[in-house]
C-alpha cells in the first residue's frame, strides 16, 4: 500500500471523500480530527459526550459529502459547522444550555470553564495568550454565539445589552481576531 | 443598498457566528450572491474562525480512529441500497519489474487478477444497479411524454378544425361581447350561412357555477331561438364545438346562463354579437 500524498487541495479532498475508501477516511481523520474535536470540546466538556459527537460528525461528513456545495464556501468551514451544530444539538438535548441561560453571560463562561479538564484550561490559556488583546466582552460574545448556539436576541437578553451593541461587538471581535491571525 | 454600511453593521459576523434567524441568514446569502464584496467579507470572517479553530485543536484519544471507521461502515450498511455510491476506481499498484524474480511475478499477477476480478464484479454490480434505476426513470419519462403527446394531438385537432373553417370563405366570424358591465367576457361564433353550419367557442367565459349551464341562442326576427345548452368544460378554453342544429338565418347570436338543461327563453344574457 502506498501512503497518501502529504496534502490534498480541498477539491481533491472532496473527490477523495466521494470515493469512500479507507484511505480517504485516514486522510480526513489525520488532518481534521484534531480541529473538529477542538471545536466540539469548546461546546461540550464531558469527554464521553465529545467523543460521541466526534463519531457522529465523521459519519455525517462521510454520508453527506454529496450535499456539500462548493459555491457556499470552503469544505473546511462546512465540516466545522457540522461539528459545531452537532455539538450544540447535543448540548441542547442535555438541557445544559437552559442552565446557562438563566445566568449572566460572564458567569456562564466561568461556569463552563470550571467544567474543563486541566489540559483544556491550559489550551484555553494558550489561546488567550495568542489572541492577547481580545477583550473579555468580545470573547464572551464569540463564545455564546459560535460555541453555545445563542441567537442575537438571546445574547442581548443574557448580557443585558441592546441588539445593536451585540452586532457591533461581533464586528469588533472579528476585526481583532483577523488582525491577530494576520501576523 | 449601502454595501459598506451593511458590511460594517456586524450582520456578516453574526451570520458566520451562526446567531442569525433562518430568515436573516437567507437574506445574507442572497446579498452574498448579489454583492461580491459581501461574499469576500464573509469568506474573510470564515477564514478567521478557521484559524481560531486551528488554534484550539485538541487531539482525540488514539482509539477513536478505528472506532469511528467501524461506525461509518455500520452506518453505510444501515443505509442499505438506497444510498448512492460513488463509482469504484480500481487502485493501481506500481510494480518494479527489474527487482522481481519469476516467482514474485506470478504472485503479483495472481493478486492483480484477484483484485481485478473483485473490482470488475463490483463495477458490474454497480452498473447493473444504475441501469435498473435508469430504466425505471426512463419508463416514467415515457409515460409523461405519452400523456403530453395525447394532449398536444387533441389541441392540434382543434386548431386544424379552426383552420379549415377560417379558410372557408363563406364562414363568418361573429364575436359576442359582454352584456354584463364590469365583467369582460367574450365568445365566438363561426357561421356558414350557406351551409347552415355554426361552430361556437367560449374563449373568455367563466366556468358556470354548480347546477348552471350556458345556453346558445340565435335571434331570428327579434325573437331568441334556443340552439341548445353548451358543455361546461368548454368554458374558458379555446375548444370549439359544432352547433347541433341547422342555422339558416339570424340577426344575432347570444349566450345566457341558465339552470342545468336550459330554459325556453334566456334568463341572464352574458354575451351577444350581431351578425
Amino acid at each position: 500500500m502506498t501512503t497518501p500524498a502529504a496534502t490534498y487541495t480541498e477539491e481533491e479532498l472532496v473527490y477523495l471523500l466521494k470515493q469512500q475508501s479507507r484511505e480517504a477516511f485516514n486522510y480526513l481523520y489525520k488532518n481534521y480530527a484534531r480541529v473538529l474535536y477542538g471545536v466540539i470540546n469548546k461546546v461540550v466538556y464531558d469527554e464521553q459526550t465529545a467523543q460521541d459527537v466526534l463519531q457522529e460528525v465523521f459519519v455525517k461528513i462521510w454520508n453527506n459529502i454529496g450535499q456539500y456545495d462548493k459555491g457556499k464556501g470552503r469544505i473546511y468551514t462546512w465540516m466545522i459547522n457540522i461539528a459545531r451544530n452537532a455539538a450544540i444539538d447535543k448540548l441542547r438535548s442535555k438541557g445544559e444550555i437552559m442552565k446557562g441561560k438563566i445566568r449572566t453571560g460572564e458567569e456562564t463562561v466561568n461556569n463552563l470553564a470550571q467544567g474543563m479538564k486541566t489540559e483544556q484550561v491550559t489550551d484555553a490559556i494558550g489561546l488567550r495568550k495568542m489572541v492577547a488583546g481580545l477583550k473579555p466582552e468580545y470573547e464572551t460574545i464569540v463564545e455564546l454565539a459560535y460555541y453555545k448556539g445563542f441567537t442575537m436576541d438571546e445574547i442581548s437578553k443574557t448580557l443585558e445589552i441592546p441588539l445593536g451593541t451585540v452586532k457591533t461587538r461581533m464586528r469588533s471581535a472579528l476585526q481583532q481576531l483577523r488582525e491577530v491571525f494576520k501576523k | 443598498m449601502d454595501v459598506k454600511a451593511y458590511i460594517e453593521s456586524g450582520i456578516l459576523e453574526a451570520y458566520v457566528l451562526g446567531s442569525l434567524t433562518e430568515q436573516d441568514a437567507k437574506e445574507v446569502q442572497v446579498n452574498m450572491l448579489s454583492y461580491p464584496e459581501v461574499a469576500a467579507e464573509v469568506a474573510a470572517i470564515e477564514e478567521a474562525m478557521l484559524q481560531l479553530a486551528h488554534a484550539q485543536a485538541v487531539e482525540p484519544s488514539a482509539t477513536m480512529q478505528d472506532k469511528i471507521w467501524n461506525a461509518i461502515n455500520a452506518s453505510q450498511q444501515n443505509a442499505g441500497n438506497g444510498a448512492i455510491q460513488a463509482p469504484f476506481i480500481p487502485k493501481v499498484i506500481p510494480l518494479e519489474p527489474e527487482y522481481r524474480s519469476q516467482g514474485q511475478w506470478k504472485y503479483a499477477a495472481m493478486i492483480a487478477m484477484l483484485v481485478g476480478s473483485v473490482a470488475l464484479n463490483f463495477i458490474l454490480w454497480q452498473q447493473g444497479k444504475e441501469e435498473r434505476e435508469e430504466r425505471v426513470a426512463i419508463g416514467n419519462k415515457i409515460e409523461q411524454l405519452q400523456t403530453k403527446q395525447k394532449q398536444l394531438a387533441a389541441q392540434l385537432d382543434d386548431y386544424q378544425k379552426a383552420k379549415t373553417m377560417m379558410a372557408d370563405t363563406g364562414m363568418q366570424t361573429i364575436v359576442m361581447h359582454t352584456m354584463q358591465a364590469g365583467h369582460p367576457m367574450a365568445a365566438t361564433i363561426y357561421w356558414s350561412k350557406a351551409k347552415g353550419e355554426a361552430y361556437v367557442a367560449m374563449n373568455a367565459l367563466p366556468e358556470p357555477p354548480k347546477g348552471m349551464q350556458y345556453q346558445l341562442w340565435v335571434i331570428q326576427g327579434g325573437k331568441p331561438v334556443s340552439m341548445g345548452v353548451l358543455p361546461n368544460n368548454m368554458a374558458n378554453s379555446p375548444a370549439m364545438q359544432k352547433v347541433d342544429m341547422q342555422v339558416n338565418s339570424g340577426e344575432a347570436f347570444a349566450i345566457s346562463l341558465e339552470k342545468e338543461g336550459g330554459n325556453p327563453t334566456p334568463t341572464t344574457v352574458y354575451v351577444l354579437g350581431k351578425v
